[in-house]
């Protein structure tokens, strides 16, 4: 059985978000609402659903990756086309929270649906065994739990709640489905209210919330305190001005109705007054006219406040910034020792959460990793409780705890570390005190799982080299934000020698949240603060040497990117044979954006891809001003989808929805190249000269004029248009790849030396943005 | 000589470029339609037909090769219509009906179809392969000049302010929208059927929702410091017109209508940087070749380009408003560049037949620094 079609019923934020990322998926879709009360006439009867898709293709970040899914979806109402649901292999019920709208609806889909189509509900609070109390037996075999976080897009986390009475083939197939297409990070959970994440979650918020209040902290103290911890850097009060602060009572009054009144969350479920007084002025988050923080109100320029909780009026939001802390677990255990009033409140909302997490298992999940995935792929944690109390040290947590007369769940109480590796396998405790392996599903391959098992073959302080077997090995990246420097091309250079003797082809991916953020800057600044243009040349050099060098090693090369692959990181994927991208791909040459010009032979590789691309418009121009567009705008992709469209990414080239399929797909990808495996051929590049140069000058000139293009936005992209129209030459000759190399070259060097290139450059290694001069 | 008059004219629905109705309809399609409806609308015997002259202003891509010729065969025309396609950028469909007067005076045949055509969302503004000669780009820059930065520069050299080229572009809406109400329009317009079976009937670059406050709030279109908006330029369009053109003769034995007589033509030329001015000499030479003078001008078609080019050539050339594009101009209409000839020309003789004038002026600047006028009559 494959689930080829999909049906969503409930446009609100979350139905049509699913909907939205189904697409995402390249499956077609089903979006129902109900009919409006006031509908007039045929037309209006699907304008609920018809508004939600309107509204998605204008919501920021966006939750299709490319604008054309949308079309994937076809909006209708639970009147007129429930019956077309019979052909629909997975239900998506994502109704408002009201058991007997959803039971009734069940009823209805139970008759219409074919016995093998799964129906799931994305309840949020409603726990299974009440939502299929008098159903069929036949409803209970198809029916589960699919709870998605929002943005459904974005958030990986998809929790699942299953039954005895489930049929197992349905649930793996939608599990498969979810996992694999729609790369959803499953846990599966117990049938309790809240299910994993939001139970600890809102543990969490209203503890950091309440104890904030009782401590007189402010709300940018909390959150930048708490951010230590590897949370989003919305801290607390910025993430509850996402979820919408109108949510928390409904939520905590929801917990405090059908949670045992011995649960550490069922005691802290009362609503804060001030949260009260500031829903009841409006103020419910960003979706209105502000939160806990908002951008005054009437002012022209954009002044952030922030609201004060012992006073409840807004004031001037000062950053506010923790100096000399290292976030290292030394570092950390040191500010929770501190005897200051932030330090304690921040070990009060962890310690409490710790302990309430273990309290947890196994009512709410089977083991500790289940809750550490959740809470790491719902809430965007970098570790999930356990994994951060073991940072921290169990044993001096216990130490600690009990200083203060806690009393420790078993789990912890061991003082046994939560997680280990044993033999090369990761494993963590139950809570009788035993290791068990992790289990990882099947292509499933992870680097970090490799690394516990063997050293690596090659490394530096940038980048290493990792055998993951069958005769392929793992290209690592590791430099801060994964930038490329003289080590990661020395890397790169020795690997190629490595793999052209030993082994069969080679997979660059790293598990950092970015794949590569570019060219290290302030290894270049140096060189270029201190005019020294021999040893910037040779840097230059050395990365067109490297990269071509990868180009055209003797085995296959597949690059598996994830997160930012900017400037000199979108250059290294342009030299490998293939890319494997995961779906989350923000690709992009933005040189422009320092005031330079890619010089590592990306000029070269995307002007190669537009002149190659068959079906093209004829004429030299054309595949020119596709190149110039997309460097002089610096265009990032807002999805692999969208690299395809810019080229960036080849047509053939493949794209994994799931993170953590990721190496496994890109190495399959290698072993299917190496059989038989040649080189690129060297290509030549027919150019206009100095005519397309004219070209591109003319439309240079009018955007400056019309105040599109700065004085030395002209300068940098006439540099470019000079690279891009092969110089000095001519539609009858033809360049190589080494005169479009050192075109880019003399053009770096150019910019290179201009104060407002090193404004540029300044600027964004102290603020991380452009600079528009 | 030979008398030459314009026997009848038709034109497509004028619709904006990337977004209108006809974005999806090639340009020898939609002139394909409009030639048939002139024909049958003239009553003309096609096998009488000597040429069909085309005027394009980028003929490459969909409109390359001669698209003339295959216009012909497109529309299945008698076989024996021969064809060209011309180039004179924006008066390129006028140099058609001057072409024709030519040839009829020279014996060179009886009718004509003079026609223009662009599609402005299939093959852009310049093309797709635009290569310029890089010296002289170099040494005389101007030659490649935007049309947009020309329409500034007569702003400036005319002192022509923002808010009166504002004022000129909401009375162009104000009267087109006026015609287009009272079914002014109608009778000269084609519908045009596109590919999936769609008839587009309907002109749709008006923006009768235009008002002073609005046009007020946008920024300058080509320049920071400048005053040329979107709201007083041309817009882009799609869109297709042709006249019918023969002699007197041929017109009297045959029964045709007779929109207007052919007085005078004439080109000229000017500076690149201000080919807006390009009307003023143009229609100083066909006036002077008609014997004729501004003042005897019933009716004038000035095509509006932009605002300030319209308003420095009404510097030059003093146009009582009344006389001026009565059922409204380009800013407002459209201006598919190669047709815009074929409509004013076409448009002036009716106008002369409706309003029972005895003169009319058609006129137009030139990119690059030209200018382009026809001078009709009454035929009595």
């Amino acid at each position: 059985m494959t689930i080829e079609k999909i049906a969503v019923i409930g446009a609100g934020v979350m139905g049509s978000g699913i909907a939205a990322h189904i697409t995402n998926a390249g499956i077609p879709v089903y979006l129902l609402d109900i009919v409006p009360k006031d509908a007039k006439g045929p037309k209006e009867r699907n304008v609920i659903a018809e508004g939600a898709i309107a509204k998605m293709l204008k919501t920021q970040p966006t939750p299709f990756m490319h604008r054309k899914n949308a079309r994937l979806i076809t909006a209708g109402n639970t009147e007129d086309d429930l019956e077309k649901l019979a052909e629909v292999d997975w239900v998506i019920e994502a109704v408002i929270e009201n058991q007997t709208i959803k039971q009734e609806l069940y009823q209805k889909l139970d008759r219409i649906c074919g016995p093998d189509t799964l129906i799931s509900s994305n309840t949020s609070t409603l726990p299974l065994k009440i939502l299929t109390a008098d159903q069929s037996d036949g409803f209970k075999r198809r029916f589960m739990i699919t709870h998605f976080f929002n943005p459904p897009r974005y958030m990986r986390l998809l929790e699942l709640v299953s039954s005895t009475e489930l049929d197992q083939q349905l649930f793996k197939t939608v599990s498969d489905f979810a996992d694999i297409r729609l790369g959803k990070g499953n846990v599966l959970c117990k049938d309790t209210p809240g299910f994993i994440a939001n139970r600890i979650g809102t543990f969490w918020m209203q503890t950091a919330v309440l104890e904030a209040i009782e401590n007189e902290l402010t709300v940018e103290q909390c959150d930048a305190a708490l951010s230590l911890f590897g949370i989003p850097n919305t801290g607390i009060f910025g993430l509850l001005d996402l979820i919408g602060l109108d949510l928390m009572p409904h939520v905590l009054n929801n917990f405090k109705q059908v949670l045992d009144p011995e649960d550490r969350l069922h005691s802290i479920t009362e609503v804060p007054a001030i949260l009260e007084t500031m829903i009841a002025e409006g103020y419910t988050g960003r979706k209105s006219k502000g939160g806990f923080y908002r951008l005054q109100p009437d002012g022209k320029a954009k002044v952030k406040q922030s609201i004060d909780l012992q006073q409840g009026d807004y004031r001037l939001s000062k950053r506010f910034k923790i100096e000399g802390v290292s976030r290292k677990p030394a570092g950390l255990r040191q500010f929770l020792e501190a005897d200051n009033p932030l330090s304690q409140y921040v070990w009060r909302v962890w310690s409490t959460t710790f302990i309430y997490a273990a309290e947890l298992i196994p009512e709410i999940a089977d083991d500790i990793d289940a809750v550490d995935t959740a809470m790491r792929l719902g809430y965007n944690w970098r570790y999930g409780p356990f994994e951060l109390l073991d940072r921290l040290g169990v044993e001096w947590f216990i130490h600690k705890a009990q200083a203060e007369q806690q009393h420790l769940p078993a789990l912890i109480a061991n003082g046994k570390s939560l997680y280990r590796s044993e033999s090369g396998i990761p494993e963590y405790q139950d809570t009788a005190g035993s290791y068990h392996p992790i289990q990882r599903a099947e292509g499933v391959l992870l680097l970090s799982d490799i690394k516990l098992q063997k050293p690596a073959i090659l490394e530096n302080a940038s980048a290493s080299l990792w055998d993951i077997g069958d005769g392929i090995v793992c290209l690592e990246f590791h430099s801060k934000m994964n930038t490329q420097d003289p080590d990661s091309m020395s890397l790169i250079q020795q690997s190629i020698a490595k793999i052209s003797a030993e082994y069969k082809g080679m997979v660059i991916y790293n598990e950092g949240e970015h794949f590569s953020a570019g060219a290290n800057l302030t290894l270049l600044a140096p060189a270029i603060l201190g005019g020294d243009w021999d040893t910037v040349k040779s840097i230059v050099q050395l990365g067109q040497n490297t990269f071509r060098a990868l180009k055209y090693a003797p085995c296959p090369v597949v690059a598996a990117p994830s997160g930012l692959a900017l400037g000199g990181g979108c250059e290294v994927l342009l030299h490998c044979d293939a890319i494997q991208a995961h779906a989350e791909l923000y690709m992009g040459l933005v040189e422009v954006g320092v005031g330079l010009v890619p010089a590592w032979g990306g000029c070269k590789e995307l002007l190669g891809r537009w002149l190659n691309l068959p079906k093209r418009p004829g004429g030299p121009m054309p595949p020119i001003v596709k190149t110039f567009e997309t460097i002089g705008l610096a265009k990032v992709s807002r999805s692999a989808q969208e690299a395809k469209e810019l080229l960036y990414m080849a047509r053939t080239d493949a794209i994994s929805m799931n993170k953590s399929r990721l190496l496994a797909d890109a190495k399959a990808r290698t072993l299917s190249m190496v059989k038989n495996y040649q080189a690129p051929e060297h290509p030549v590049y027919p150019l206009p000269g100095k005519s397309g140069w004219a070209t591109l000058a003319v439309g240079i000139d009018s955007l400056h004029k019309s105040g599109k293009a700065s004085a030395y936005d002209v300068e940098i992209t006439q540099q470019l248009a000079t690279v891009l129209t092969g110089g000095d030459t001519d539609i009858t000759q033809s360049l190589t790849e080494q005169d479009l190399l050192d075109l880019e070259l003399k053009s770096f060097i150019h910019l290179v030396q201009q104060p407002a290139t090193l404004a540029r450059l300044e600027h964004m290694l102290k603020t991380g943005k452009p600079l528009r001069n | 000589m030979k008398n030459v008059v314009i026997a009848a004219y038709a034109r497509s629905p004028f619709t904006p470029a990337n977004k209108g109705a006809l974005m999806t309809v090639r340009a020898d399609d939609m002139t394909a339609q409009v030639i048939k409806a002139l024909i049958a609308k003239s009553g003309i015997d096609a096998n009488d037909i000597e040429d069909l002259i085309l005027g394009c202003a980028f003929p490459e891509g969909e409109q390359g090769m001669n698209m003339a010729r295959l216009i012909v065969s497109l529309g299945e025309l008698p076989i024996s219509i021969a064809g060209v396609t011309l180039n004179r950028f924006c008066g390129s469909s006028m140099q058609a009906i001057h072409f024709a007067a030519g040839a009829i005076q020279m014996n060179a045949g009886e009718a004509f179809i003079c026609a223009g055509v662009e599609s402005m969302s299939r093959v852009p503004m310049g093309g797709f392969n635009y290569l310029p000669n890089p010296e002289l780009y170099q040494r005389y820059p101007q030659a490649y000049m935007s049309m947009g930065e020309t329409a500034e520069n007569l702003a400036q050299k005319y002192n022509i302010s923002r808010i009166d080229q504002e004022a000129f572009a909401l009375l162009s809406q104000q009267k087109a929208y006026m015609a287009q109400q009272q079914g002014l329009l109608s009778d000269e317009i084609i519908p045009i059927v596109s590919q999936r079976g769609e008839t587009i009937a309907q002109d749709g670059c008006l923006r009768p929702d235009s008002s002073a406050a609005g046009m007020a709030e946008l920024n300058p279109a080509f320049s920071v410091q400048g005053s040329v908006t979107a709201a007083t330029s041309s817009p882009l369009t799609d869109g297709a017109a042709a006249v019918l053109v023969c002699s007197e003769d041929y017109a009297d034995t045959h029964g045709l209508d007779k929109l207007a007589r052919i007085k005078s033509i004439a080109v000229s030329a000017c500076l690149p940087e201000i080919m807006g001015i390009g009307p003023v000499s143009a229609t100083q030479k066909a006036l002077q070749r008609a014997n004729l003078t501004l003042a005897d001008m019933d009716i004038v078609e000035l095509n509006e380009a932009f605002s300030a080019q319209s308003l420095a050539v009404l510097h030059d050339l003093p146009i009582a408003a009344e006389k001026l594009n009565i059922d409204g101009g380009a800013i407002a209409l459209g201006h598919p560049l190669g047709a815009t000839g074929a409509r004013i020309t076409g448009k002036a003789a009716s106008l002369l037949q409706r309003e029972d004038k005895q003169y009319a002026l058609a006129t137009q600047c030139i990119g690059g620094g030209q200018g382009i006028a026809t001078i009709l009559e009454a035929v009595s």
